[in-house]
């Protein structure tokens, strides 16, 4: 029977990865093209495009899931407590998907260094300036002669990129530790499913478990003083790689006569600071004329109050009454009349 | 002993095979569903300078409050997590409300913007977006709405302005930045981050999706998608699920001065919270902050960890200060269920004791 069981397995094995092949081939064709299984599929275009890249988790889950099975099938599940050796295997199968997740985000990022690192050393050696190596230690050579300089600088990339590379290599291993740390922690999970009623009875449930598990192991090495140091070393190593291919490209384009970033830099800044002082004296000048404007306000304030004091009504004044020799009688014009006119005719 | 896996294999195969058929079925359903929109609710642009863009937001009804509330969101990802869909918007729930809301969309910076500092947003940009909205109501404060670090930014600026703002609403900001639950604060630590932004200038939307990613690799990485197997033959969850993401890594670029000093200041030692800050050549001093605060965090946030954001009842300088705990998320305080329900009327009702 068991014979039978990893016939089966391989022969569903070849069939699924056959399905995700066609798949992937179907997925990555322009819209319009028929659905697979129906005609020959057309010949895949490259493998590695981002949509590929982006179901890497996926097909990793994929892998796990017929891996898991097999194990199932072989009879691994039954064995666990009995001969915990035997399930190593089994658990073993969660590697792969820990490790293609990871790598996957690291490729997909800014820090996949290694790939720029490949094609950098391919355009130095096109350009003349090979002889840099992979990632091995920088050559203890002494510079000299009319190429001294450039010596020096690819030394100085070398040696910086073969300091990313040990960085990375112990990053690397406390990934890996999380990795170990996880299936532990899963074991440990395990052990508080083995009441009936509490038993894990789906693989997905079993994946579902293993997640909880792996990240709490991350979560406790990301938090770790260790993660911390490595982690800003790996991207401090990495900025220094970077830092220093740009400082060689910006050599070659002034020997080219094409602007540099710096130069950019350089003209941006002073820029920005130009914007700042405009903006700066645009808001003097608007708290200048205000001010000017609230003086001017209270003045003009002033005047209207000391003039309104002058138009109030005073007392009225007295009438004469005088008698002309005739015996008529007339009336003096008050003068504050006048005065409202004279006034009025200022405002 | 019991084992504790009770997996039959042949269930197992079929599950397998379950797996496999989903995903045959389901992947054709992602053809031709195109970019997904959000809730796109109706809107006027008040106010524009250089790449940002102060929205007014407009409900079916008149708003009845009379302060407007400007929402004040981080720099890093875009504000419309406020307003992604239809029925998950808090945007659309603070109108239903009756509130008056404005919003500030940061834009997407270039090579331009590199030499933006701080006090180019909060003393410069943010300043200015405040003083239109003050000038189109007449009014001589309104009420800030701070989300994650747009709450830090509103929290600095309050304490340098307090005679702009009447209320102080903060969402999932953090003050104190050296909790030890806080895995991005853990990480920058050992960094050099005069070498990071002198080199790479900017610092890219893909290398910040890279590092939100890396908080929880398996889950944000695998599981999610793994999950979304199930749902690809349901067409509504599926465009709920490509929404998010489409917010998820619609990231723009950090302007690299602004982002030099964020991780100095703010991560690396921790200013904000010691006193030590100055934004240009002011002072920040949260105790200056004297107007009522409401302070809204969420008790399972993976990015800003409670005690980050509680941090802020020690320091602010008001007598009215008020706290609410969200069971959920960082991102799930906007979009989840419980939230649609809680948080608008929260805010509101707040809000209103004290117009």
């Amino acid at each position: 029977m068991p014979d039978q069981a990893n016939d089966f397995l391989k022969d569903y094995q070849a069939f699924a990865q056959q399905s995700w092949d066609t798949w992937m081939r179907y997925l990555q064709q322009p819209p319009g093209v028929s659905a697979p299984f129906g005609f020959a599929p057309p010949p895949a275009p490259p493998a590695d495009d981002f949509l590929t890249r982006s179901l890497a988790s996926l097909q990793a889950y994929g892998s796990w899931l017929q891996q898991a099975a097999g194990a199932g099938a072989t009879g691994q599940f039954g064995n666990y407590w009995q001969q915990p050796a035997a399930v190593q295997p089994f658990l073993a199968a969660f590697n792969q998907p820990f490790a293609q997740t990871v790598a996957g985000l690291d490729s997909a990022s800014a820090f996949g260094l290694d790939q720029q690192w490949r094609s950098w050393l391919q355009a130095m050696q096109r350009s003349g300036l090979g002889g840099m190596g992979g990632m091995a230690a920088p050559a203890p050579m002494a510079a000299f002669g009319i190429t001294r300089e450039m010596q020096l600088d690819q030394q100085s990339i070398a040696a910086a990129m073969h300091e990313y590379a040990q960085i990375n290599g112990r990053y690397q291993t406390l990934l890996q530790q999380v990795n170990a740390q996880g299936i532990e922690r899963l074991q440990e999970m395990l052990k508080e499913h083995s009441e009936p009623g509490k038993q894990i009875e789906s693989l997905k449930g079993l994946y579902d478990m293993w997640v909880d598990a792996m990240e709490d192991a991350y979560a406790k090495m990301a938090l770790s003083d260790e993660y911390r140091e490595v982690f800003g070393a790996l991207v401090n190593a990495q900025m220094q790689v970077r830092k220093l291919q740009q400082q060689q490209t910006e050599q070659i384009c002034r020997e080219l006569g094409i602007p540099t970033r710096s130069e950019l830099d350089s003209l941006g800044q002073r820029v920005q600071q130009l914007r700042r002082d405009v903006q700066g004296q645009r808001q003097q000048a608007t708290a200048a004329h205000a001010s000017e404007v609230d003086a001017l306000r209270a003045e003009i304030a002033a005047l209207k109050r000391e003039l309104a004091a002058s138009a109030s009504p005073k007392p009225a004044p007295v009438r004469s009454i005088k008698s002309d020799d005739n015996g008529k009688h007339s009336t003096a014009a008050p003068r504050a009349k006048a005065a409202g006119s004279a006034s009025a005719k200022r405002k | 002993m019991q084992t504790p896996l009770h997996l039959d294999p042949q269930q197992a195969f079929n599950e397998v095979a379950a797996f496999q058929r989903k995903l045959a079925a389901g992947m054709q359903n992602l053809r031709g569903l195109g970019e997904q929109q959000y809730a796109n609710t109706p809107r006027e642009a008040v106010y524009r300078e250089d790449k940002l863009t102060v929205w007014h937001m407009q409900g079916g009804t008149k708003p009845t409050a009379k302060v407007p509330t400007l929402i004040v969101y981080a720099l890093v990802n875009t504000v419309w997590m406020t307003d992604l869909q239809d029925d998950r918007s808090l945007v659309r729930n603070l109108l239903a409300q009756g509130e008056d809301v404005y919003l500030i969309d940061w834009g997407y910076p270039d090579g331009a913007d590199r030499w933006l500092t701080l006090d180019d947003y909060l003393n410069g940009y943010l300043d200015r977006c405040i003083d239109a909205v003050r000038k189109r109501h007449g009014l001589d404060a309104i009420n800030v709405l701070g989300i994650c670090q747009g709450g830090t930014f509103s929290l600095c600026y309050t304490a340098m302005h307090p005679e702009k703002v009447k209320n102080l609403i903060t969402m999932v900001t953090p003050v104190d930045f050296q909790t030890p639950d806080n895995m991005l604060s853990q990480w920058v630590q050992s960094m050099d981050v005069d070498l990071f932004v002198d080199t790479l200038g900017n610092v890219p939307a893909e290398l910040m999706n890279w590092v939100y990613l890396m908080l929880k690799p398996l889950r944000l990485n695998q599981q999610k998608y793994v999950g979304l197997v199930d749902i690809l033959d349901n067409p509504a969850e599926l465009k709920n699920f490509l929404r998010m993401e489409r917010w998820i890594f619609d990231s723009p670029d950090q302007a690299g001065e602004a982002f030099r000093q964020f991780i100095k200041d703010f991560y690396q030692q921790n200013k904000l919270l010691k006193g030590d800050l100055q934004i240009g050549h002011q002072p920040v001093d949260l105790g200056m902050i004297s107007q009522p605060v409401l302070n809204i965090y969420a008790v399972q946030d993976h990015l800003v960890p409670p005690d980050a954001s509680r941090a802020l009842k020690r320091q602010v300088g008001t007598d009215d200060y008020t706290e609410l705990a969200f069971k959920g998320g960082h991102i799930g305080i906007y979009v989840s269920g419980r939230a649609q329900r809680e948080v608008a009327p929260a805010i509101h009702q707040w809000l209103r004791e004290r117009s």
